[in-house]
């Protein structure tokens, strides 16, 4: 066999050809989502392929069931568009929860702290945030029903690896599936695999640094566990909380895990949710990946097996689930066109080709002085490729930025913008990076996607309250 | 047809090993541990973050047909290693050896309305209900225990690893390329097992593969298996008793809008509440699990059923009002798909002559084919079922096995799947050790191994050329009856 030290020759071979179209995405999480749903909807005929039987990504296969962040400290809302459709149509099927509207930015300390007990994400800033708890299943078949009504072409248990470069343009992507080897073409290519699997083949600039304290520098394993009488535990957690701390130490130490967060979903009473922080070198090492993975279900075991015995309301609990997908939270991080950096966590003035307002509400009195981040089109797009985007936790970004505005709703946002972009250059027949900004903002904010006066100078000091409760980070 | 040309080039080497193991499911899983416990330095890479493909991931929890309709037991070796794991974690249920074989009334209705009791019953001829040996185990604890299986066998594990196509030389296999995270990198062994179901590397192998079925065969159809929950079943029981009629009414209005009638009581007994949800439906063309398009297509509908489903059983079915969608399947279920032309290939005349094989790596009981499985309550499988004919350096473990669509409808189940795993495991080791292809190995040795694991074997006397001779049948047969 032809092996070259650590290397084996693949031969060349032709790849079969499944489609052509306009706009192929690459993952079908929430960037992917927001990318395909945009696109189809201004009228490009596009495919989505994604590696798993469902859609939604972290949202769902991860359980990380929660979209948080939505408004900002004064209660405005920031992202809408099509997160809030998701959420909206969710809400008809009674399989959401959040705080009311009303609420939203409320200083009320008897309201934030029933807030604040009934989910750790719906209070921010000693303030009521708007996040909403989701029912991952129910999320499923939403996202496929999006899907369907936008006339996006759907390709599940597809994985897209490879994308075909012909010097400064993508032609399309390679995947793998059980029909085997073959090819998409397209006109644009939206890379929302999280991890930005399409750039070392397409020679995108990124960085891949993480330091090891912050949030993203972690896998989590989410699992769900059932069967918990509620009420028996809410009144030993609420009558015995030194007791209760006590026992979730002793669920550590056991080789559990100490901590849990309610379902809050209606008629899911019965359901906690374990969230989870495992170190490790790298979320795109196949090796870690598979460390952690098994750790993850060891701890899982544990964490069941000690509940049931120790922990009142546990009694009967279960194992549901343990997540289809590995939790991950950042790996490569593109250097495109613009690179949102940490002296854009400071800046209030919003970018000429801003797309996206996202709330700042994780870093405590910095927070308060930068109530909202801006995202300009041009973090979505890479500096030596013409006709690619990246939709997803991959934007262009550096660490500092990347570990607060990666999020859920914030890919969604990036995917909104990259669709809609993608199909509004096609039809106006230029290149992605000459699109008419002002003709695809005025179509984002048509689609409901809040966006600041950008010729608007902005002179902005923070006039309220000082914080009293200490700035944390976050699980998610 | 429209190509693009993917110029040669250079892929990364991750590992040289003896065994490479494509695919973590139940074939997977077991031919891992017995190829590393007979001494093959081994990889197993499983696509998925989970190993027991449809027994977790499918959330088929059900190791069903250990035991034949008189309460024999045939299926040992590590499906039964394996139970006994999940016993020490309350992680299974399963009828008591004492009533297994029984067709006493009160024994079979108590199974038959245990958890997923309808593999818990089966008829003989007379159509007298028997119990037989069947377990449901808990997918997320048997996660956990097959890791530890694995690693503690010492094969080396990847996940979120998608072996995707075998490397050749001339005509052998002699590596496989995957796709990850980590980018397209290639594995290079000895022996390679395509333990995918699907067998997913003859293409590339050129191996001689048959995908026929007959569109009445269960092994034609996709499936997706959801749970739902908090059913409060003790009302909806009493509603189905007391208004049957109206029970019938509805669930005829819930397939009219596209739902699914039809649930076992889920998962094990200390989960209570939850009902398991196949929502199989025979389509009216085979849905191909080897066509992308069409595993998407029934993927979507198959949850827009379960939604379906759950929508009108809350709305009007009493015992319903909390209920909820705890769980679609992570896998898509699917049940046949490529099977590979081997040096023998199982038939439907198979299941009528006890033949008990020279090569006879697996016995397995014979429950679901009708007047057949009551004459003939076992099977033996030939190990040269699982080696192509024309292909070397391949061995097939799990359902993708020489076989007719007949026999492999009945005989493509978990525990069967861990059978010819063990099987394909330990001669790829015997194989490597021996310095022979492994369609060269030498039977005995490898019944003599499988049997001092704990495999229920025939023994084989004497033999004339592959197939034992009438005497040594009749033994057997006599010997198990007997006990």
């Amino acid at each position: 066999m032809a092996t070259n030290g650590n290397y084996i020759r693949e031969k060349a071979r032709d790849t079969k050809v499944m489609r052509q179209c306009d706009v192929v995405v690459v993952g079908g999480g929430p960037g992917g989502i927001g990318a395909a749903v945009a696109a189809a909807r201004n009228g490009a005929d596009t495919v989505l392929i994604e590696r798993y039987g469902h859609l939604g990504g972290m949202g769902t296969g991860g359980l990380v069931t929660i979209i948080p962040q939505l408004a900002d400290l004064t209660g405005k809302q920031q992202i809408a568009g099509i997160t809030q459709e998701w959420i909206d149509r969710l809400a008809a099927r009674n399989a959401v929860d959040m705080p009311k509207k009303e609420h939203w930015g409320s200083l009320d300390k008897e309201l934030v702290q029933y807030y604040f007990k009934r989910s750790f994400f719906y209070a921010r800033l000693d303030r009521v945030s708007y996040a909403a708890l989701i029912d991952a299943e129910i999320s499923k078949i939403i996202l496929n029903e999006m899907m369907e009504e936008a006339g996006v072409k759907v390709i599940l248990h597809a994985w897209g690896t490879e994308p075909i470069m012909d010097g400064k343009h993508c032609k399309g992507v390679i995947f793998e599936s059980k029909s085997g080897r073959q090819a998409i073409l397209a006109k644009v290519v939206i890379d929302s695999t999280g991890d930005g699997d399409l750039f070392p083949y397409a020679d995108i600039e990124c960085e891949t640094d993480i330091p090891a304290h912050y949030r993203i520098a972690n896998l989590a394993v989410c699992f769900w566990v059932a069967g918990v009488d509620h009420k028996k535990m809410m009144d030993f957690r609420d009558n015995n909380m030194k007791e209760f701390m006590d026992l979730m130490r002793k669920a550590n130490e056991y080789g559990g895990q100490g901590g849990f967060m309610t379902s809050n979903l209606p008629d899911q009473e019965s359901v906690v949710w374990f969230h989870s922080r495992y170190p490790n070198k790298s979320q795109t090492d196949v090796e870690e990946l598979t460390r952690v993975e098994i750790l993850g279900h060891k701890i899982a075991g544990k964490t069941i097996e000690f509940y049931r015995k120790n922990v009142p309301g546990f009694e009967k609990a279960f194992l549901v689930l343990t997540d289809p997908q590995l939790g991950t939270r950042s790996s490569r991080r593109m250097v495109g066109e613009y690179w949102l950096t940490e002296k854009d966590l400071s800046n209030n003035q919003p970018f000429e080709d801003t797309i996206a307002t996202f709330p700042d509400l994780d870093r405590g009195d910095d927070s308060l002085a930068h109530p909202n981040m801006y995202i300009p089109y041009r973090s979505l797009l890479p500096k030596n490729v013409d006709n690619f985007f990246v939709a997803c936790r991959a934007f262009s970004s550096d660490k500092h930025v990347q570990d607060y505005f990666n999020l859920i709703p914030h890919c969604i946002a990036f995917g909104e913008a990259a669709g809609t972009a993608s199909a509004m250059a096609l039809s106006a027949g230029v290149p992605i990076k000459k699109v008419d900004i002002k003709a695809l903002q005025k179509q984002l904010a048509k689609q409901g996607v809040p966006l600041p006066d950008v010729t608007k100078k902005v002179d902005y000091k923070y006039e309220g309250p000082a914080l009293v409760g200490r700035p944390f980070t976050p699980p998610h | 047809m429209k190509t693009v040309r993917e110029p040669a080039r250079d892929i990364k080497v991750w590992r040289e090993v003896d065994v490479v193991v494509v695919g973590g499911g139940p074939g997977g899983v077991a031919s891992a541990i017995s190829a590393a416990r007979t001494g093959a330095k081994t990889v197993l890479i499983e696509r998925y973050g989970h190993l027991g493909g449809m027994a977790t991931g499918g959330l088929v929890n059900i190791f069903p047909n250990l035991s034949d309709i008189t309460g024999k037991q045939h299926i040992y070796g590590l499906t039964m290693e394996l139970l006994n794991r999940l016993d020490k974690h309350g992680a299974t249920s399963y009828p008591k050896k004492k009533d297994r074989g029984s067709a006493d009334k009160k024994a079979v209705d108590y199974y038959l309305n245990a958890n997923l009791g309808w593999f818990f019953v089966r008829k003989d001829l007379a159509g007298q209900q028997h119990v037989l040996y069947s377990a449901v185990v808990d997918p997320e604890i048997l996660k956990a225990e097959l890791n530890d299986m694995v690693l503690g066998a010492g094969s080396e594990l990847l996940l979120h690893s998608w072996g995707t196509q075998v490397i050749t030389e001339n005509n052998a296999v002699r590596g496989v390329f995957f796709e990850s995270k980590s980018g397209r990198q290639a594995i290079l062994g000895k022996v390679i097992i395509d333990a995918t179901g699907d067998g997913d590397m003859f293409v590339a192998a050129g191996a001689e593969c048959d995908n026929a079925c007959d569109n009445k065969r269960r092994t034609a159809w996709l499936a997706l298996v959801w749970w739902m929950t908090n059913v409060n079943l003790r009302k909806f029981d009493k509603f189905k008793a007391s208004q049957p009629e109206k029970y019938k009414e509805l669930m005829d209005e819930l397939v009219k809008l596209g739902g699914y009638p039809f649930s076992f009581r889920g998962i094990l007994k200390n989960q209570p509440n939850t009902l398991w949800y196949h929502s199989m439906q025979p389509q009216p063309q085979r849905t191909d699990a080897m066509d992308v398009e069409q595993l998407t297509k029934i993927d979507i509908e198959a949850r827009r059923r379960a939604v379906v489903t759950h929508d009108f059983m809350k709305k009007y079915v009493p015992g319903f009002e909390k209920a909820f969608i705890m769980l679609t399947s992570p896998q898509l279920g699917t049940q046949g798909g490529r099977r590979i032309i081997g040096e023998y290939t199982l038939s439907e005349k198979d299941m009528e002559t006890d033949e008990v094989f020279e090569d006879t790596i697996a016995v397995i009981a014979n429950n679901d084919y009708g007047d057949i499985s009551n004459k003939h309550p076992s099977l033996c499988i030939p190990y040269r079922c699982l080696v192509p004919k024309s292909v070397d350096g391949l061995l097939v473990a799990g359902r993708a096995f020489s076989s007719a669509d007949t026999v492999n409808e009945t005989f493509n189940i978990i525990p069967h799947c861990i059978a010819y795993g063990q099987a394909a495991g330990t001669a790829a080791a015997l194989a490597i050790k021996e310095g022979v292809e492994p369609r060269k190995i030498d039977y005995k040795a490898l019944r003599d191994n499988l049997v001092k694991q704990g495999v229920n074997l025939p023994k084989i006397e004497k033999s004339v050329g592959s197939v034992a001779s009438n005497d040594v049948k009749k033994d057997y047969f006599q010997k198990y009856r007997s006990q």
